[in-house]
């Protein structure tokens, strides 16, 4: 009953803030300030001296990341009964994962997906997983004596396929699974329905279990109770480390520079990274036909395809379609119509950017 | 395929991490990688190459870097001790949760032998329109004209259930129940009956499961000529989809339509799982579709009957041992009910309990004797007292620091039991394994006798686990019984007690047989019930005297006082037994030493790793960072704000002073002002380069940034506050401004 009444003040103290950030909002007149009243430096300059900012409370951090080392006994003894582990609270918790993994969890394979990143590719993940599971039985067997049962070949690689591998037999023993850590689960490439399902799915396979750290607020919403409570299994944890978001801020553009949305080489090429190698290549024609007639507006749509299949990157147009919607869902590729009214596509990049992307697709 | 295979190298980042080496920097920006391989203590024979990229948190003090070998002694023991631990909790565990099952079975096996039976009956009825050849079972052609041979058999089974988790379990067990009946059965869910997919997917997933695996074909056709392969068509076809509600209106209309003209020839049953509303299908069907199902109605039982009756089968009869306190029984119940409602999440809420029991109570691996049958328990537990009396190792499993530990419980202490004093420690260790357990019994004689009044036992069994109730010191039975007047209370029991006055004689037979059967292990409560039976006969008879038709009515009057006089008589005698019963046996868990051993008490810890809070804890690290910290400098701050504080932090406390939407450049001056508030006047220019300036002390008097850097720390705390999803960044419409988008927790 006291619960009961304290969910209802609860929920009593949000609206009541609400409303009084509402009603500030009009009654007082909004600031007429602009941001361009700052002086804001050169958004270079901007951009290295974020770089190189020195964290506040480097020492109480580092005391707060070694008061949670006495907890990845428990956490280690909560996998194993076959929870996951979600990890939440304000601050960079990759660190704090990593080092638990390393320390740990040494007796298990451990795989880490990078949610932060913009986008990742859950198959080629699975795919990784399995290989390692395989190997893991082989060896499993082989210690044990037992011959192969030939299990540990998945014959067709569909994602139904491999989950139905990752989850296996419900005899098996209990101990033999592999960790996954996944860095904010919330994060941009993961935040669609698809994704979360398949990594729901893949967190309720038998040999699986799941490590994740979530960053917004509203990150729960993500999930239904078919997830929470038969999939993902989660423990909550409250583990606020105030380090620095480093690698998981590249990707968001600085507030103070106007013109930072443009995509870099250097987000261009992890986004790259993680397509097919064909649509790598697609991607590779376009830049090279972009370097070649600067003067244009871009390689006619047509023109790409015909390029792309004679050299076998694509064998449809549906093909092409679909790894040109990809580019452009990441802002790769833009369209424009050229003065025949011909579309063109077109990848927003300087020449110079344009080079270097290239050089680092081919190493 | 080794996955770092997939990845080209990234190219090389500018970032100087401190505590990154290149290959952790590497893969970083990697969408995944493989931290390291199982080891070889684990995997004998491995010897693949296995690429290391640890990352460890540098610590500060040489102590936890380096162990001594009494350290790794320790660990050694430790690692046996959450070995045993963890196999322990899987008996326990797995001892629930097959209880469970059972339950849940036993509750809906009527409701699937009903459905079975009407299954059978309505195959029976198609099968007597006569043989079909093989060239004419598998041809679409002609089409049946008459309207009731195109009719499909559809049950409706109601779940009252809102959420479908709760239904998952039980129609997977339909799925297992009908097809060892010999019925040929598939399960569909709502997501095989998407949009994009269309009919063709769902006719796929339906041959997939009956004819093929591997089959990529959407043809009825198929369907037709697989029924009449072997002695296939010698039994029913039964498609169950379970969450109806949230199919494709058109898509399963679709299928309905093509399913119902091949009727006859392939005789398929529908079994729609509806959780809202018997005319859920009206809203969601074409009215085509509607015509062609012949609908049955079935009744699942409710998820608060199915509640009571896991609850019973848990913590009432014999199981595990594992039980809780009063406060987890009380949080679980507000959970259940105010929450979530599903019993799903109140199984997960007792396996989180389970969990968090064996892996804060070092003495709860003694569980697993309570799993053990009687004659192994009576032996433990004289070996468990003379180890506890007289020191030594039991089992290896009590050593000295688990029996310090033992004779420092609570409820040990407040007992006033010591070592030297301990020889009634025998009889303890039988109080708490003690089966039939007389608490139990008398819980559940209150919850039949609150039957009539429609009482949960999930609020009787809160009530009664609290071990500060004295039932019988704020309230006796019989006098609540002879009370006419509504005395208000939450008591539960106390209710229970009121409503005995109004039972009929009808009642008062049924409740006495179940009070018998409940007790019948238990003699002395036995013998109370027993001594009622002389009462109760004379109450039946003169209910009988009353119920007789013809009676003058002089008589029927006079045999109704009769019949008051017996039944208050009654009320007053079983008032006294459940007074008795109260005063004897209504000792909760929580009362008897040595509880600790079996019963999970710690509430706040349950309610954290079940429920985490995100909204509300990630605002309260923001504005209480030093709490969190433990930092000298920023806990004196009172409400002003430090420029030692955590950039994010004091961005996020100004935010506070906004409202919905916050200029971005006021934003930043007031973050400027905190910054450069207590430095020298010696302000800088816009350009100076910040390079050289880095600040010496942050917890002393800093120095001014400079402005490049205020601006670099004010967009490095503005993107980790997008981070955390508490601001949304400008919109071209609002250029220069941000919205906030959480108020308060």
């Amino acid at each position: 009953m006291e619960d009961v009444e304290n969910i209802e003040e609860d929920e009593c103290g949000f609206s009541r803030n609400y409303f009084l950030a509402k009603e500030l909002g009009g009654s007082s007149k909004r600031s007429a300030h602009k941001l361009s009243d700052i002086n804001i430096v050169d958004e270079q300059e901007l951009r290295e001296t974020a770089l190189n900012i020195e964290t506040k409370h480097e020492k109480e951090i580092s005391e707060l990341l070694n008061d949670y080392k006495t907890m990845y006994p428990k956490w280690v003894f909560e996998l194993r009964c076959g929870f996951g582990l979600l990890m939440y609270g304000f601050g960079s918790k990759k660190l704090l994962i990593e080092d638990f993994a390393s320390a740990s969890l040494t007796e298990y394979s451990v795989v880490v997906i990078n949610g932060y990143l913009p986008s990742v590719n859950l198959k080629q993940v699975l795919l990784a997983l399995a290989d390692l599971l395989s190997e893991l039985l082989k060896c499993r067997r082989k210690s044990s004596g037992s011959l192969s049962k030939g299990q540990e070949t998945f014959p067709s690689r569909s994602i139904d396929e491999i989950l139905s591998f990752l989850h296996g037999s419900q005899s098996e023993d209990k101990d033999c699974f592999i960790c996954v850590v996944v860095h904010n689960i919330d994060g941009p490439a993961l935040r669609d329905p698809e994704s979360q399902q398949t990594l729901a799915q893949l967190a309720s396979c038998s040999h699986i279990r799941i490590i994740a750290s979530i960053d917004h607020v509203n990150a729960p919403l993500l999930w239904d109770k078919k997830m929470v409570h038969k999939q993902f299994n989660w423990l909550w944890h409250h583990v606020p480390t105030f380090a620095p978001y480093k690698v998981e801020c590249v990707f968001f553009p600085l507030v103070l520079a106007q013109g930072s949305t443009a995509q870099t080489a250097k987000t261009a090429a992890i986004v790259l990274q993680s397509l097919t190698p064909n649509a790598q290549n697609v991607f590779k024609i376009l830049a090279e036909y972009q370097l070649s007639h600067p003067d244009e507006d871009g390689m006619p749509t047509d023109d790409l395809y015909s390029a792309s299949r004679e050299r076998f990157f694509v064998s449809s147009q549906v093909t092409l379609n679909s790894h040109l919607t990809e580019f452009k869902d990441h802002e790769l590729v833009k369209t424009k119509r050229n003065s025949d009214g011909q579309e063109c596509l077109n990848i927003p990049l300087s020449a110079d950017a344009l080079r270097q992307l290239l050089l680092d697709l081919n190493q | 395929m080794a996955p770092s295979g997939t990845v080209a190298d990234p190219p090389p980042s500018s970032a100087t991490d401190s505590f990154n080496s290149g290959a952790s920097e590497e893969n970083d920006i990697r969408p995944f990688f493989v931290l390291h391989k199982a080891s070889s203590g684990s995997l004998q024979g491995k010897s693949t190459g296995t690429v290391r990229s640890k990352r460890t948190i540098e610590s500060p003090t040489p102590k936890i870097a380096k162990k001594s070998e009494v350290e790794s002694a320790e660990e050694e023991d430790g690692q046996f001790l959450s070995n045993r631990r963890l196999k322990i909790f899987e008996t326990v565990w797995s001892k629930i949760e097959k209880t469970i099952e059972n339950v849940l079975r036993d509750s809906n096996s009527k409701i699937f032998n009903g459905i079975y039976d009407w299954i059978r009956e309505s195959f029976e009825s198609i099968r007597s329109y006569g043989a079909l050849s093989l060239s004419e079972a598998v041809r679409s052609y002609p089409v049946l004209t008459q309207a009731s041979s195109k009719q499909l058999f559809t049950a409706l089974v109601l779940t009252r259930n809102l959420e479908m988790v709760d239904d998952l379990l039980t129609f997977e067990e339909l799925n297992l129940h009908l097809k060892s009946q010999g019925c040929h059965v598939a399960k569909l869910s709502s997501m095989d009956f998407s949009a994009k997919n269309g009919v063709g997917g769902c006719l796929r997933g339906l041959l997939r499961q009956f004819v093929m695996p591997t089959l990529d074909v959407a043809d009825v056709t198929t369907l037709a000529s697989w029924y009449r392969e072997n002695e296939n068509h010698k039994n029913p076809v039964v498609i169950i989809v379970d969450d109806t509600e949230r199919c494709c209106g058109s898509v399963l209309s679709d299928l309905i339509l093509i399913l119902s003209e091949w009727a006859v020839k392939v005789p398929i049953f529908l079994i729609m799982g509806v959780s809202t509303a018997h005319d859920a299908p009206r809203k969601i069907l074409s009215v085509n579709a509607l015509q062609r199902l012949c609908a049955s109605r079935f009744t699942l039982s409710s998820p608060a009957e199915r509640m009571d009756a896991v609850l019973e089968a848990v913590f009432l009869k014999p199981c595990s041992g594992f039980t809780v306190s009063h406060k987890v029984a009380l949080f679980m119940r507000s959970y259940f009910l105010c929450q979530d409602g599903t019993l799903t999440s109140f199984v997960r809420t007792l396996k989180i309990a389970c969990l968090q029991h064996f892996s804060s109570e070092p003495l709860s691996i003694m569980l697993e004797h309570f799993c053990q049958d009687r004659s192994n328990q009576n032996l433990w537990i004289l070996q468990t007292s003379y180890v506890l009396i007289f020191g030594g190792e039991g089992n290896g499993l009590l050593t000295e620091s688990t029996m310090k530990h033992a004779f420092d419980l609570p409820s040990v202490t407040r007992n006033k039991i010591t070592r030297s004093t301990c020889e009634l420690l025998p009889q303890f260790l039988l109080d708490l394994q003690r089966m039939p357990n007389p608490w139990s019994i008398v819980v559940l004689c209150i919850y039949e006798a609150g039957k009539f009044d429609k009482l949960r036992l999930l609020d009787i069994f809160c009530e009664t686990l609290d071990p500060e109730a004295r039932y019988l010191k704020y309230f006796s039975p019989s006098a609540i019984v002879n009370c006419q007047s509504q005395v208000s209370g939450r008591s539960v029991i106390r209710q229970v007690l009121r409503k005995l006055r109004d039972l009929s004689p009808s009642q008062w037979r049924s409740l006495l047989k179940r009070w018998e059967n409940l007790s019948a292990e238990f003699s002395e409560i036995n013998d109370k019930v027993m001594e009622l039976h002389p009462l109760k006969r004379s109450v039946e008879a003169a209910g009988q005297r009353q119920g007789l038709p013809n009676s003058p009515k002089k008589h029927a009057s006079r045999s109704h006082t009769k019949l008051e006089k017996e039944l208050s008589a009654m009320a007053d005698k079983v008032a006294a037994v459940i007074e008795f019963m109260l005063r004897e046996y209504m000792k909760p868990v929580e009362s008897v030493p040595f509880h600790e051993i079996l019963c999970f008490k710690n509430v706040d810890k349950l309610q954290s790793a079940l429920l985490g809070d995100p909204r509300g804890r990630i605002q309260s690290d923001l504005l209480e960072a030093h709490n969190i910290l433990h930092c000298i400098c920023c806990s004196q701050r009172g409400t002003t704000l430090l420029p030692s504080m955590h950039d994010t932090s004091i961005l996020y406390t100004l935010a506070q002073e906004h409202a919905d939407v916050i200029n971005l450049h006021d934003w930043y001056q007031s973050f400027k002002t905190i910054l450069v508030s207590r430095s020298s006047k010696t302000k800088q220019n816009s350009k100076t380069c910040s390079k050289s300036k880095k600040r010496k002390d942050r917890c002393e008097e800093p120095e001014a940034p400079a402005e490049a850097l205020i601006q670099a720390r004010f967009c490095r705390a503005v993107m980790e506050l997008q981070i955390a999803g508490l601001i949304r960044l400008p919109s071209k419409r609002r250029p220069d401004f941000v919205q906030r988008v959480a108020f308060g927790s």
